[in-house]
């Protein structure tokens, strides 16, 4: 009886523990570390000359270089208008606040499909503003403006998201005291605020790159497929995998695989980074000791 | 620098927090301003710093005008009631802040940065800490380091919001008492803000009680106690005022007939006899006012002991009369004199009375920021 009592008040039965073991492990195994795996045996298939030899193709390089340019190109975006944002709304009321978090999450809730097909509508041969563009010669759609528009689109939330909690719990105090101390608003923000939400920046910049560079569908629609010119590396794993090279199609995947593994790494880094200050900062305390003369103290 | 706000007014949205201020601090002065919360305090303070903007009115520095001038042109020191220490800076680098973001002709030599520190957190008996984070830091000394970052601009005026109030009781003892010797030292006029009475009553030369956006007097410490200009200011500045309104009521009920002189004791009083026909005056005592007889004497009322508790140096008696609770502090030598027992019937004679119309008392309002 008591015995029973005791095994309640501590635990899961033990066979409960191991079924619920098992389906978590085994979850991440199918569906994470087998196709990460697979993705690497597929490409490493014909060799490593054969690997190579699909990364060096003039068509991939391209690839890799366009999905590098659009991330490049995109973050510094997100960074100015996700501070923006961030600041906007952890530091000011004003009507429509709410309205505005909701927007800011818009993106994460659309199928990236209909984002490209927006953007289609807008800037298209037969969209809104096609016959102006048209007219004067400027390319939107099926080209790199197109491509960098939906994927500042599709990564706009991740900055913003990360720094509003982040800025809301810091409050405004420290910077109202740079204020009052003589500083002028860019040395506020850069003294106190950035210092402030430097990790939490990074955390953001980390996944809105990694959705920057591993964008599909939204890319997909607005990029028109031109080889060497419009592919960034997920259109390219797939255009190769539609033609039957598989080496080709899994040796492009494993880059952007790696890219998941490294962008993993940094992640955590940066969490770890930012628990380390956290902890710093609320472990030592020195003991309260007011008007007593200096050099008592250690 | 003196500080000059003349008819100061601010709303948010339909919440008057600031109705109509007018306020002049002289140079050097220290000065609380002391209420409840949401009394607007706060607000005045912040507009003072120029962090807030005033919907109407004056402010002036010196006798110029400042009400738009931004805050980091007022030369204003402020200290945060969460101190606002920069997290990330070691405490010399949040003391040097200000000298480091001075206009480049303006800004001190790196050996003139560094002396000015030292000194200033010498003054606040830190300067071993100068390497620390301020999360190393216990709030009482954060809160000597934001005094010290905020005196390193050499402000003309240092504004406190509510320095001491994240504090426990023992060190915003001593930190008040610091403060008061540092202001004597460093000599700038000062404005702080408490909602505790003690701590207004201690360390300024002025108090400025404010309730609902108005205030409601202005005077020394010395003053606001002994001669409250309101019920508000009278309840808000004792340690049992809750039960005096409550017990005052009955004084002016009982006061009639044989209370005449009771009333007559206060300047502005309303007969106590006529109020207490028409209801409408209110008669306050704070609790050490009260003297304890075992007989009638003149201008007395019967009251019942209900409860005795000795509380360090004095003994807290309270008393029933009719269905009243009255409170009552005497002595601990008096409180064995009288040997003072539960149910025992003993006599109670006001020695100070202070009699409010009713009509002008605002009553619940006090009664409500207790």
């Amino acid at each position: 009886m008591s015995g029973q009592t005791t095994r309640l008040a501590t635990a899961e039965p033990r066979w409960l523990r191991a079924v619920l073991m098992v389906v978590g492990l085994g979850f991440l195994f199918f569906f994470l570390a087998l196709p990460l795996v697979a993705v690497f045996v597929e490409a490493f298939q014909g060799g490593m000359s054969a690997y190579v030899e699909a990364l060096r193709h003039p068509e991939t390089l391209s690839a890799i270089g366009l999905t590098v340019f659009i991330a490049v190109f995109v973050l510094p975006f997100n960074i100015a208008v996700g501070v923006a944002a961030a600041w906007a709304i952890a530091k000011f009321d004003f009507r429509g606040k709410s309205l505005l978090i909701t927007l800011i999450d818009l993106p994460f809730a659309v199928s990236p499909v209909v984002v490209g097909l927006v953007f289609l509508l807008i800037f298209g041969a037969q969209g809104l503003f096609g016959p102006w563009l048209a007219a004067h010669d400027v390319k939107i759609v099926f080209a790199l403006p197109g491509m960098i528009i939906v994927t500042l689109f599709i990564t706009f939330p991740f900055v913003a998201r990360e720094l509003i909690p982040l800025m809301q719990a810091q409050g405004k105090d420290e910077e109202e005291a740079a204020i009052s101390l003589g500083a002028s608003a860019w040395q506020m923000f850069f003294r106190v605020t950035l210092p402030n939400i430097k990790w939490g920046l990074l955390y953001g910049v980390i996944l809105a790159n990694a959705r920057a560079m591993g964008e599909f569908g939204a890319v997909s629609v607005v990029s028109g497929h031109i080889r060497g010119e419009t592919n960034t590396l997920p259109l390219h794993v797939e255009i190769l995998y539609n033609e039957y090279n598989a080496v080709g199609a899994f040796a492009s995947a494993s880059v952007l695989a790696l890219l998941a593994l490294v962008t993993l790494v940094a992640k955590t880094v940066v969490e770890w980074q930012m628990r380390r200050e956290t902890v710093m900062l609320d472990t030592p305390l020195a003991p309260e000791n007011v008007g007593q003369p200096s050099g008592t103290q250690p | 620098m003196s500080i000059e706000i003349c008819g100061v007014g601010k709303r948010f949205g339909n919440f008057v927090a600031l109705d109509n201020i007018n306020l002049s601090i002289p140079t050097g002065e220290l000065v609380a301003l002391l209420g409840p919360s949401g009394c607007g305090k706060t607000t005045l303070l912040r507009i003072i710093a120029g962090m807030e903007t005033p919907d109407g009115g004056h402010v002036k520095f010196a006798g110029e005008e400042a009400t738009h001038l931004h805050a980091r042109e007022r030369n204003v020191g402020f200290v945060f009631q969460h101190y606002a220490l920069f997290r990330h800076m070691s405490v010399f680098e949040n003391v040097a802040f200000g000298l480091r973001v001075k206009p480049r002709g303006e800004r001190p030599a790196e050996n003139e940065i560094r002396r000015r520190v030292i000194d200033l957190l010498k003054l606040v008996q830190l300067d071993w800490l100068a390497d620390r984070y301020p999360s190393q830091l216990s709030g009482g000394q954060r809160q000597r380091i934001a005094l010290a970052r905020a005196l390193a601009v050499e402000p003309k005026v240092l504004l406190l919001d509510e320095p001491f109030g994240a504090l426990d009781t023992k060190v915003r003892k001593e930190l008040r008492r610091w403060l008061r010797r540092l202001h004597d030292e460093v000599h700038i006029s000062s404005v702080f803000v408490t909602h505790d009475q003690e701590e207004a009553l201690e360390v300024a030369d002025r108090v400025v009680v404010m309730n609902h956006g108005r205030i409601e007097q202005i005077g020394t410490p010395d003053e606001v106690y002994s001669n409250p200009a309101s019920p508000f200011v009278y309840q808000f500045l004792g340690n049992v005022n809750v039960f005096h309104s409550r017990v005052h009521g009955q004084w002016a009920d009982v006061g009639g007939g044989e209370n005449e002189e009771k009333a007559s004791d206060t300047p502005d009083a309303t007969p106590s006899g006529q109020a207490e026909k028409k209801g409408e005056a209110l008669a306050f005592v704070r609790p050490h006012d009260i003297d304890i007889e075992r007989s009638p004497v003149a201008g007395s009322i019967e009251a019942t002991v209900q409860d005795v508790h000795a509380i360090g140096p004095i003994v807290r008696v309270e008393l029933a009369h009719a269905s009243e609770l009255i409170e009552v502090e005497i002595t601990r030598e008096r409180a064995a004199g009288l040997n003072l027992v539960r149910g025992l019937a003993v006599w109670l004679k006001p020695r100070q009375v202070k009699v409010f119309n009713v009509a002008a008392s605002q009553l619940e309002e006090g009664g409500s920021g207790i």
